[in-house]
């Protein structure tokens, strides 16, 4: 029983912790040219829950910062990446504020 | 960013006298319009609209002169253009592009207007450090047939990224054919580019200059 109680905590606690990622990042592939991606900042933007948008194209990475309260499930940002014309290799959440990930991009370009 | 060739500053430029080899559709439900001014044998002026990342439509303006001034066409058409396939690859990206439409010309060697018609294909394969593309563009109606094959290779001194302003040093080889320009117009490049504007000023061999700028909103 309490071992039962213990795994639904854990499970609750991590759902919980998916349900309030503040920042979602996701690998893409195809990105070379800042001309052309900005395709996908605009369409990141035009979801309601966007509170900010960072792309590296050094990390190819795009990263989406929700505003409070607010989700993004993976299904919306994989067709929103392949509607821009580019490819999602992963996508990963996490409670980091976006300036955490430009932040660290930004060592990692500078440590090369 | 790393420099590959620091304080190559201002370039020797050249000419190229026909519309370089960006990419035709730019990006979903965006708008492109693009102006440019290829002294002595092409001039022209586009405005397309993306509903979607694959495909573009639009209109444009082009007026082609032959280098000894004999011959002219002014061609008002609309367009189509279509990706055809993409590979979305790490650090890279790869395109077939193709296109197609209908207008109405003069020229210096007929009478009236006829009816216009063109066709092409673009291949690209780019890094954030090297660039090419070859790209053929026929152009032609009841009293005129042009088609203008065009190869760029570029190469970038530095990696931009998404908010940098990125640079591009492009060697360009151009050929004409039913006399517009005889052998093979080499043309040097300098590209510029930065959020959604695209600048580019050259000279050919020729020693004549060229400007191009595109903007995407």
């Amino acid at each position: 029983m309490k071992t039962f109680i213990n795994t639904l905590f854990l499970l609750l606690i991590t759902a919980a912790s998916a349900i309030s990622a503040k920042t979602i990042e996701m690998d893409v592939n195809g990105l070379v040219c800042a001309f052309c991606a900005q395709g996908i900042e605009k369409t990141l933007k035009g979801f309601d829950a966007t509170a900010e948008v960072f792309v590296s194209l050094e990390n190819r990475i795009v990263a989406v910062a929700l505003k409070e309260g607010a989700e993004l499930t993976d299904e919306e940002l994989t067709k929103a990446i392949t509607d821009s014309g580019y490819a999602v290799v992963a996508i990963r959440r996490s409670d980091v504020p976006l300036q955490v990930i430009r932040d660290r991009v930004t060592r990692e370009a500078d440590d090369e | 960013m790393k420099i590959l060739f620091p304080g190559l500053g201002a370039l020797a430029l050249a000419l190229s006298a026909a519309p370089v080899a960006a990419k035709p559709i730019a990006f979903a439900r965006g708008s492109t319009v693009m102006a440019e001014y290829g002294a002595g044998t092409m001039n022209e002026v586009q405005a397309f609209y993306a509903p979607r990342y694959w495909w573009s439509a639009g209109a444009g303006w082009t007026e082609l002169m032959s280098e000894d001034g004999a011959l002219e066409r002014d061609i008002v058409y609309v367009r189509g253009n279509l990706l055809a396939k993409r590979w979305n690859l790490p650090g890279a990206q790869a395109n077939i592009f193709v296109w197609g439409g209908l207008g109405r010309a003069t020229g210096s060697d007929f009478a009236g207007s006829t009816l216009a018609r063109s066709a092409g294909f673009q291949v690209d394969y780019e890094t954030r450090r090297v660039y090419s593309a070859f790209r053929t563009d026929l152009q032609e109606s009841d009293y005129f047939s042009h088609r203008i094959d065009t190869l760029q290779l570029g190469i970038a001194p530095y990696e931009h990224d998404y908010d940098t302003l990125a640079t591009w040093i492009v060697l360009q080889g151009r050929h004409y054919t039913n006399g517009l320009y005889d052998g093979i117009e080499t043309a040097l490049l300098l590209r510029l580019f930065k959020g959604g504007t695209w600048v580019e000023v050259g000279a050919t061999t020729d020693g004549k200059l060229q400007a191009m700028a595109m903007f995407n909103f």
